[in-house]
């Protein structure tokens, strides 16, 4: 079994289609979600172009860099970064004028920020910043103080942001994707050419044959989310704050869950086309309607209480549990119920009905 | 000379479609057996039954002395089998397939052993989609004796291959039955069963229909002999003579002048030829039926691929 096993890693590499489905595929969406909602991605750069050197200008060049909301870069022509907010390059541009904050006759008091209303959103975040800072300077020039405030209290004390959201569910649409489509379209094309009906001529036993492709395919899943966290933390920012190896072994039930999934579609159709077909039909939906990009409670009630129970949508609420909340993914029993009993009715059918030869 | 199989009654019923009829024959060690027959005569069925990829509706079959219902994996580590158009893994080469289907087997034959067996060894390397048909074939054949099988099934194993590959592969199935193996095939090409098989099963409709030694069977021909010649005058009075005696002369598809006459008795033969040399032909040539025309004997039909 020990060769067959490795045969099947080797074959897994070799198929251009399999990688693709389960690294390609999924890390194209890390990589799309990143960019848009990733690192830096709400403030972008903020160009600075500082003309001033008196004490408040200085204070406020200071705290612009202290800031986690955006990246500050110093420019020195204004031009220039008025250009790059024309093309996006950058989401705004804060000049300190010459001889702002000056005490005495030449001192200036107003600073000039530069947007494109076009692109609001991203320049948000630093006249938002400006906003605040040139009013408590102001309070603070007329001893005034503030009497009303806002207190600000984030539902979870940890930083988490859309993109964690979406990289939790990155990992269960990688876990379906390679899954199904993986097993279904090998299984119905060793059918087709026959390999099924070749091997059970061999003394070679049926589970052999099945927990060398399924132990293989599940080497190829560690990697699989191994490279999308790698990417999405490291490149992208996301946060995983519960532990990774409950994170893999929560991984590991759905990769199971998803391959019992493929057996049971290679049962049900009778060509590698068809398989294809199938295969698509089940992940494309259930990609979006079990909360990968988007909770489910968003859906309609009524929609909502059904896909619930789709395979993928306990395993992602299990998966973020432990990535985002860092409690455990058995909190509340109905998710493994759910995924199990997916499990327990796909190995009966897949036991039932699967067979390497046409008897 | 000992039975390495023994079919008793086999029949495989499909609903009402009988796919194999009542079917008895042994096979003896060190023999290339054949099973010769229109696709759909029930050919590949009887193999696959005896293969144990079907099971039967009646009968026993006995390989090596085992039963196929109670010891069939003991069966497998004995037998190679050459499926019908089978392809194997398409993102292993050669030397892993070969390697890889040898871990099924406890024993174990190595793979340049095979490969430069069937001229392949320069391809270990190469995956199955960049090989040629004949190529594929033959390494369809040295993968079923990986495990230095006793017996060796072969299910068409020249159908859809050129003149020269198949002779190729004849020279292959020579050489394996050299090993003092024994070889069971499938066939619908007479001339490949003539010249290979020493025991022919002529099938049709799930029946046997013959069963003997080849030379047995092309002797107890109706007609064991034939002549065939081209002659530029057809001298009528002679043809008449000719066909006093017994025989038909036949116009060999419509060509112009083309000859052929089958003969029963070897009395008959020789007078025949007297009356043909008087036509002064061409050319002639005095032959012996072949297993087609047994076939088509008893059958009434030609086959078609």
């Amino acid at each position: 079994m020990r060769k067959l096993f490795i045969a099947d890693l080797k074959m897994l590499v070799r198929n251009r289609q399999s990688l693709f489905w389960s690294l390609m595929f999924p890390l194209m969406f890390t990589v799309i979600f990143g960019l848009f909602f990733g690192k830096n991605s709400t403030g972008g750069t903020v160009a600075l172009i500082k003309k001033s050197n008196s004490e408040i200008a200085n204070n406020l060049e200071k705290a612009i860099g202290d800031s986690d909301l955006f990246k500050i870069r110093n420019e020195d022509n204004l031009q220039t970064a008025k250009d790059e907010i024309k093309k996006s390059q950058i989401s705004a541009a804060i000049e300190i004028p010459e001889h702002f904050g000056e005490m005495g006759p030449g001192g200036t008091t107003q600073l000039i920020f530069i947007y494109d209303p076009g692109n609001i959103q991203a320049s948000l975040p630093a006249s938002s910043f400006l906003d605040s800072y040139i009013t408590s300077i102001n309070f603070k020039i007329q001893n005034a103080k503030s009497i009303y405030s806002v207190e600000n209290q984030k539902i979870n004390t940890r930083d988490l942001t859309y993109f964690d959201f979406v990289l939790a569910g990155i990992l269960g649409l990688a876990l379906m994707n390679s899954s199904v489509i993986g097993i279904s379209i090998a299984m119905s094309k060793y059918r087709e050419d026959k390999i099924l009906k070749r091997i059970t001529t061999t003394p070679l036993e049926t589970w052999k044959f099945i927990g060398a492709e399924v132990l293989s395919r599940l080497m190829l899943n560690i990697f699989q989310i191994g490279l999308i966290l790698v990417v999405g933390v490291y490149l992208f920012n996301g946060h995983i704050y519960g532990n990774i190896f409950i994170l893999f072994g929560i991984a590991m039930l759905g990769a199971i869950l998803f391959q019992l999934l493929g057996f049971v579609v290679s049962i049900l159709v009778s060509s590698t086309d068809a398989a294809q077909g199938m295969a698509t039909a089940i992940t494309i939906p259930m990609m979006f309607l079990a909360g990968v990009f988007f909770p489910i409670d968003a859906l309609p009630k009524w929609l909502s209480s059904i896909v619930q129970y789709l395979p993928l949508a306990p395993l992602l609420r299990m998966i973020r549990f432990v990535a985002l909340d860092n409690i455990s993914p058995f909190v509340n029993p109905f998710n493994i119920i759910v995924v199990l009993a997916w499990i327990v009715l796909l190995l009966a059918i897949a036991v039932w009905k699967f067979r390497l030869s046409e008897e | 000379m000992k039975n390495v199989i023994e079919v008793k009654n086999l029949t495989k019923k499909y609903g009402k479609l009988t796919a194999v009829d009542n079917v008895s024959f042994e096979v003896r060690k060190g023999e290339i057996f054949g099973l010769l027959g229109e696709n759909g005569a029930g050919k590949t069925t009887t193999l696959e039954i005896i293969e144990g990829l079907r099971k039967p509706t009646g009968g026993d079959v006995k390989i090596l002395g085992m039963d196929i219902k109670k010891d069939l994996s003991k069966i497998k580590k004995r037998v190679g089998v050459q499926l019908q158009s089978s392809a194997y893994y398409h993102y292993l080469n050669l030397k892993e397939i070969i390697d890889l289907f040898c871990s099924f087997y406890g024993t174990c034959v190595e793979s340049k052993e095979l490969l430069d067996m069937v001229e392949l060894g320069e391809k270990s390397y190469s995956y199955i989609g960049s090989l040629s048909s004949g190529q594929r074939q033959r390494f369809s054949i040295i993968a079923s004796l990986v495990n230095d099988p006793e017996i060796i099934f072969l299910d068409e194993p020249t159908t859809g291959l050129d003149p020269l590959a198949r002779r190729n592969l004849w020279e292959i199935i020579k050489k394996i039955k050299q090993q003092s193996k024994t070889i069971i095939l499938t066939t619908h090409y007479m001339e490949e069963a003539e010249l290979l098989c020493d025991h022919v099963a002529i099938m049709e409709r799930g029946r046997i229909l013959a069963l003997n030694e080849t030379h047995k069977l092309i002797e107890r021909a109706k007609y064991p002999y034939n002549i065939l010649f081209i002659a530029d005058k057809v001298d009528k009075k002679i043809f008449e003579k000719i066909t006093k005696l017994g025989p038909d002369i036949e116009n060999i598809f419509a060509k112009q002048n083309h000859f052929e006459i089958k003969i029963d008795t070897k009395e008959k033969l020789d007078k025949t030829l007297k009356l043909i040399q008087q036509l002064k032909p061409d050319i002639f040539t005095v032959g012996k039926t072949t297993l087609e025309d047994v076939f088509i004997e008893l059958t009434g039909k030609t086959i078609k691929e």
